[in-house]
């Protein structure tokens, strides 16, 4: 079955040419833009047989149509060879053609259902690798003729078997996308109880863990009935599981960790009252395994795809900390560490990944937003000099960074004349002088927040040629900056009158 | 790239815990009595699901779902940096950083005249030009004596004429025949006067700048074919030394809410 020890390319796309598997990913990113745009934002997902995992290579399939019924006629039969036939069946359901001739055919579905719920342990395996063929279809009649089956995929999931309930799993999660109708019918079927009840029994399976994440992200996906789901969601035991697995585990990897993640995120941020969630640990155990994963990264074990994980991690943080009370920030030591972590995920993935590097600044501002303690964190680690080098950097970073620094202006006034010293002030004159306007406007708050504390910044400020810069900002297109460099000239002006009187 | 949008939450004050600054203020965006227009404070932004911060990062959830996901940084966007623009007006030139800036602004924007609006290459080069085209009595003694100085730093020679000069300067220092010498000294308009508009005429150059040490000249000149004595801009002459020469036409007449930007547009000058 599917697993993630290792993120590797799958041959899947029968695309053995790196060049063509690039190409590919690219079409299927832009795709996946437009779809996001469109608020379509879905995926299936499919699983290899064994051997195809074992081998990297995918198997060919066989020629559709005529197969499909005549091995429909040979399983109506029955015998002993029930196993070969479905085995043929569940390769030959691979293609689309094949899918839409299974559907037409009478009694088929029916046929799978018996198959699936028969006496045969084996024919059931196979039977519910076909419905999982089907569900991965991105055809939704196709798709939706698995309806017929649910029930019993439910029911299947509180059993003792893994192989088999990882399919259901599978299965059932492909077809919570398929359309508002379908999952309507699966909530009424009770499939949130189920998965509550599967990840109880098969907990310390971390396949079907992965495998009950997937599912319950499709779920917390959906745009519609959103709140129902949630609070359904947050009724049951699920909240507190998905806390409990966000480490990667050193043999199985980051699979189930990264469903859980992403399902937390969804519940975080689809919802405001998160006392539940914050309750249940959430926070503090998201905070935790982001510093343990900067520890990784800090040591050069940077896993393959950890990605996947620290940017849900940081989304939960992030939308988290509003909620949180700033005393309860303060008193736990998890939060200064993070703040560590923040900026080591910074460094790491500035240039791989920018707009991870950008939610990384947002968390860390949120973070110093909100508790004075961790603008102090930034000080005392000696993250000025790191951040203030990345006042230069676009991308939605240094503006994010520049607010960073003007909460610890702003909340740690104190702290202010060893911020000039680390060269807070310089960069300043540099960054006053950018294109973009929300650079500038926050340059200026800062600057005033520095000036404000002692006549030797000023003084400062004006030996650097600080004077000459805010008169030429006085020309700025927008009113806002004009007004405030004014008022900072003027303010400037009064005092160098007052020297000369 | 769009920016965050920040969503202050209603109770933050609570949860901030910083009783200075009520950060509900900053998105009211009100001055205060004192005309203090500075309000920031510390911001907490809560991200929604469908927030373009988060587009890149559910894009690779999605292609990891797809079994497309690769780590290798080659398909990433390469790092930009925030650029710089020249802060003179109508000069739209943007650099990807500081030094860069700044090598332009030196370059083209410093040593302005003061009485044309023309910009030289370097300080000496503006003095001979404010001698040669600014100074009265220049042109007097130019009728007796040799008074045109090479242009080359260091060659000091004189000449009785422009085009004696011009021709020295292309024999002895190896400058290109081809070289746009045209100058309408004759259609200068009145010397002496400050704040008078000089009317001359340039003639736009092609685009094949020549880049000749030091003869070539970058005009930012406001007037040139626009009669703009109407507007009545007196333009004011610092006292401060050039390179903080951020020239601000002051109108006498009108009044206006904001101070006016210099007008500055490129067209190469003959020399």
């Amino acid at each position: 079955m599917w697993r993630l020890n290792k993120i590797h390319h799958k041959s899947r796309w029968h695309q053995h040419n790196i060049d063509e598997l690039r190409l590919r990913r690219r079409e299927q990113e832009r795709a996946l833009r437009q779809a996001r745009r469109d608020r379509q934002l879905v995926s299936k997902r499919l699983l290899l047989y064994e051997e195809e995992e074992q081998t990297g290579v995918t198997m060919e399939t066989a020629s559709g149509e005529q197969d499909v019924v005549s091995l429909l006629l040979k399983l109506q039969r029955g015998g002993t060879e029930k196993e070969i036939h479905l085995k043929a069946l569940s390769k030959v359901l691979r293609e689309s053609s094949a899918q839409l001739s299974f559907i037409k055919q009478e009694n088929s579905m029916h046929l799978l259902v018996g198959l699936l719920t028969g006496s045969d342990a084996q024919c059931r395996l196979l039977a519910v690798r076909c419905l999982h063929e089907l569900s991965y279809s991105p055809n939704t009649s196709v798709a939706s003729a698995c309806m017929a089956a649910t029930p019993y995929l439910l029911t299947f999931l509180s059993g003792p078997t893994t192989k088999f309930t990882e399919t259901c799993l599978y299965t059932l999660g492909n077809l919570c996308p398929v359309s508002e109708a379908v999952k309507e019918k699966l909530l009424a079927q009770g499939i949130i109880p189920a998965l509550a009840s599967c990840m109880e029994n098969q907990r310390h399976n971390l396949a079907v863990v992965e495998a009950i994440g997937f599912t319950l992200s499709q779920l917390l996906q959906a745009t519609g009935a959103i709140q129902k789901i949630i609070s359904m969601v947050m009724c049951s035991s699920l909240p507190t599981y998905l806390v409990s697995f966000l480490t990667p585990d050193s043999e199985f990897g980051l699979g189930a960790a990264i469903e859980c993640a992403w399902c937390l995120h969804y519940l975080v941020c689809s919802s405001e009252d998160h006392q539940e969630l914050l309750a249940r640990g959430a926070l503090l155990h998201c905070s935790a395994e982001l510093v343990s994963l900067s520890g990784a990264v800090t040591q050069g074990h940077k896993e393959d795809g950890m990605e996947l994980l620290v940017c849900p991690l940081l989304r939960i943080v992030g939308n988290l900390l509003p909620s949180c009370l700033v005393e309860d920030l303060d008193k736990n030591t998890v939060f200064t560490l993070l703040v560590d972590a923040l900026c080591v995920f910074l460094q790491a993935y500035l240039s791989s990944s920018p707009s991870l590097a950008r939610e990384t600044a947002w968390v860390l501002n949120n973070l110093t937003a909100h508790s004075t303690e961790c603008c102090s964190a930034v000080v005392t680690l000696n993250l000025v000099s790191p951040l203030i080098q990345l006042l230069p950097v676009s991308h939605g970073i240094n503006t994010m960074v520049l607010r960073i620094l003007a909460n610890i202006v702003s909340k740690k006034k104190e702290l202010c004349v060893q911020l000039v010293q680390l060269g807070l002030l310089s960069a300043l004159c540099s960054t006053l002088k950018m294109a973009d306007q929300e650079m500038v406007t926050l340059s200026l708050d800062v600057l005033y927040m520095l000036l404000l504390t002692s006549p030797q910044v000023k003084e400062e400020f004006l030996r650097e040629g600080g004077a000459s810069i805010l008169e030429i900002i006085q020309y700025n297109d927008e009113g806002e900056i004009r007004r405030k460099a004014s008022y900072l000239v003027d303010q400037l002006l009064l005092t160098q009158q007052q020297h000369t009187v | 790239m769009s920016r965050p949008e920040f969503y202050p939450l209603d109770n933050i004050s609570a949860a901030s815990g910083n009783s200075e600054h009520d950060p509900t203020e900053a998105s009211r965006q009100q001055l205060p009595e004192d005309g203090n227009p500075f309000s920031f404070s510390p911001q907490i932004v809560r991200l929604h699901r469908e927030h373009d911060m988060f587009e890149d990062g559910d894009i690779h959830r999605h292609l990891y779902l797809q079994d497309l996901y690769t780590s290798e940084a080659e398909d990433r966007t390469t790092l930009s940096v925030s650029e710089f623009p020249c802060h003179i007006s109508g000069c739209s030139a943007l650099f990807s950083s500081l030094g860069e800036y700044e090598h332009h602004y030196n370059s083209l924007h410093r040593n302005v005249c003061s009485s044309c609006r023309r910009c030289l290459p370097s300080a000496r080069l503006l003095d001979i030009h404010i001698q040669e085209w600014h100074d009265s009595l220049f042109a007097v003694l130019a009728q007796k004596q040799d008074m045109y100085l090479c242009l080359v730093e260091g060659c000091g020679q004189k000449f009785r004429t422009e085009k004696q000069r011009k021709d020295h300067l292309i024999r002895i220092h190896k400058y290109p025949p081809d070289f746009r010498f045209d100058k309408l000294k004759k259609e200068r308009g009145n010397k002496g006067g400050r704040g008078q508009e000089q009317k001359v005429k340039v003639i736009e150059a092609v685009n094949d700048v020549c880049e000749s040490e030091g003869v070539c000249e970058v005009l930012c000149n406001p007037m040139s074919d626009q009669p703009e004595e109407e507007e009545s801009m007196e333009i004011c002459e610092k006292e401060a030394p050039l390179m903080e020469d951020m020239p601000s036409p002051v109108q006498d007449s009108e009044v206006n809410a904001l101070p006016l930007k210099p007008q500055y547009s490129s067209r190469l000058v003959l020399f």
